[in-house]
């Protein structure tokens, strides 16, 4: 069972290779502008002269601290809006493309049952792809602190103090690899709708699975006047269960680290116990559970010839 | 003799339309079954079931196994090809005998690759770089390397030239079929397989019309080439199909003895194919 969904998971790369071409592209993207960036701030020398000493001598640990960290969750944002669109695109081919080009009778002849086919996809989207975008940007941090220390230390900065005795980089990776992990849970029963329609569908995958999310709340305030689809399903996102109170700006407010600098924590911000124990990320499961179970079934008992 | 297929009152309905219909049967094990029947007659239906790709009512056993509900383990010892496009087009020949080894208790690796460097296919390429003939050597190679009881083919050589086929069917029996293996095969190419077969089945109508093993054919099956008066008394002993040819005309009897029909003209067995278009024609009256 669990050799079978290793080898499921390994073919899922080689078949949707943009599961870690995306996150290698946005690292490379991200690390060339960085690289850009500094090239064209060079040409400023005195002003850069200036910032550096600003840097070193009347900033504290704590605007260096606070500066790192939204940098860091800049580019952790990049990763996860790439990330959701892949997976979108990912759900939507993984059980629609063997259908269309008839690969799925071959796929069928292995000793595997449809339901650790469908286990696999799910794995791939909800763990195996966040996982691969941590990495990414777990990569890009360290590839862009890399070539800054080299520059700042080239304008004659001390990269030490200024780079790397101010990144908080074991709280940003954890905070990075629970947010990416808890919105793959949290996203579960999109991600499972999503299959479902890939295993359902007779053509665009596409179109079948975003016209319902648009015209069920479109009808049900045309018809009912209420919002009750959209809160739940729509603003799903908006709502995960996981940030206490979250709001970068306020890192740079000293009031903020008047008892030290503990304020400046993104893990001090999650709540991973809250998360744990809401009702709405349970329900959300139970959501996926039927949707997947639903595309296991139409695998399985649909006639594909 | 232990029988690999075993079906009783086999039925599978599309709505109204029934395409098996009350189909009982055995198969084997060591047989060369073929299955033949024209389009729409259930034969796809028919091994679907088999292979456990759909369900039916009766009773059907293969291996011993309920092929819908216990197609896990029934697919530990069958192979199916079902149609020479199927294999994905995005993968790696090397991927692809590395992903059938993993999940393939019964899959030998080293037998494929023996296999396959006997083929033009590189290991290093992809299917949809492959022509049709090779990525079917492929489908095969990896077929033959897999230590199943039980094979199907359903249209195995389809859109193949002839020299693929020919090359095809004669690895097929070289290197693959022993006494301990049983090949299910449906091909519109009735002439090619005739002779490698050692049983064969008609399939008409979700109905079966016919299941024999070819040596008994001769038996039970001759055919008449003749004309002018003794054409009127061999109708007289009720042949089941009769055409012209060059002038002369050609009967189909099932039963009657080559005693009786001696001297009334030039006598042979009945090709399969020949036999087959009696049989359905005469299902048809």
């Amino acid at each position: 069972m669990i050799g079978n969904q290793l080898a499921l998971i390994k073919r899922e790369f080689w078949e949707h290779r943009s599961i870690y071409v995306t996150p290698l592209a946005i690292a490379s993207i991200v690390t060339l502008s960085v690289l850009a960036m500094l090239v064209f701030a060079s040409g400023f020398a005195k002003e850069l002269d200036l910032a550096i000493f600003g840097a070193s001598n009347l900033a504290g640990e704590g605007e260096r601290k606070a500066a790192l960290t939204a940098f860091f969750v800049g580019t952790s944002w990049l990763f996860l809006v790439a990330l959701a669109i892949l997976t979108v695109f990912y759900c939507l081919d993984s059980l629609y493309g063997e259908r269309k080009d008839k690969s799925i009778l071959f796929w069928r002849s292995l000793p595997i049952t449809d339901a650790e086919t469908v286990i696999s996809k799910l794995l791939t989207a909800v763990v195996i792809i966040p996982v691969a975008a941590v990495i990414g940007i777990i990569a890009t941090h360290i590839a862009n602190l890399i070539i800054t220390s080299i520059w700042v230390s080239m304008k004659g900065g001390d990269a030490g103090l200024l780079i790397w005795g101010s990144v908080p980089l074991f709280d940003n990776w954890m905070a990075a690899f629970i947010v990416v992990l808890a919105s793959g849970v949290w996203m579960s029963p999109f991600i499972a709708w999503f299959l479902f329609v890939s295993a359902w569908t007779k053509r665009a995958p596409l179109l079948m699975a975003f016209m319902p999310l648009i015209l069920i709340p479109l009808l049900e305030w045309i018809f009912l006047r209420t919002r009750f689809f959209a809160t739940a399903v729509l603003d799903r996102g908006d709502a995960i269960p996981l940030f206490r109170t979250l709001d970068i700006e306020s890192f740079f407010d000293e009031e903020h680290w008047r008892d030290g600098l503990d304020g400046i924590s993104l893990l001090g911000h999650l709540d991973v116990v809250q998360f744990l124990t809401s009702p709405s990320m349970w329900g959300g499961l139970l959501v996926c559970a039927l949707f997947i179970t639903a595309a296991v079934y139409v695998r399985r008992y649909r006639d594909e010839s | 003799m232990t029988s690999v297929v075993n079906a009783r009152g086999v039925s599978k309905h599309f709505g109204t339309v029934r395409a098996v219909d009350d189909v009982s049967f055995e198969i084997e094990q060591g047989k060369i079954l073929g299955l033949i029947g024209p389009n729409g007659a259930g034969k796809t239906t028919l091994l679907k079931a088999v292979l456990g790709l759909t369900d039916c009512d009766g009773e059907l056993s293969v291996l011993g196994l309920d092929p819908f509900r216990q197609r896990k383990e029934l697919l530990k010892n069958i192979c199916f090809i079902a149609d020479v496009a199927v294999l994905p087009r995005w993968i790696k020949v090397t991927q692809l005998l590395e992903f059938v080894e993993s999940v393939h208790p019964n899959f030998s690796r080293k037998r494929a690759e023996g296999f396959l460097s006997q083929t033009t296919v590189r290991s290093d390429a992809k299917v949809r770089e492959l022509s049709k003939g090779m990525v079917v050597q492929l489908h095969l190679s990896i077929i033959m390397a897999i230590d199943a009881k039980l094979l199907v083919l359903d249209e195995p050589t389809l859109g193949l030239d002839i020299i693929f086929r020919k090359e095809f069917y004669s690895n097929l029996l070289n290197d693959y079929f022993d006494e301990k293996r049983t090949i299910l095969i449906t091909t519109h190419q009735v002439e090619e397989i005739e002779n490698l077969l050692t049983d064969i089945m008609f399939i008409n109508d979700g109905k079966i019309l016919l299941d024999s093993p070819m040596d008994a054919i001769a038996d039970s099956y001759v055919e008449l080439t003749t004309s002018g008066e003794d054409a009127i008394k061999a109708r007289g002993l009720g042949p089941i199909a009769e055409h012209e040819m060059f002038g002369k005309s050609v009967l189909l009897f099932e039963g009657v003895s080559r005693e009786n029909l001696d001297g009334l003209g030039e006598l042979r067995t009945p090709s399969v194919a020949d036999l087959f278009v009696a049989k359905v024609k005469g299902a048809r009256k």
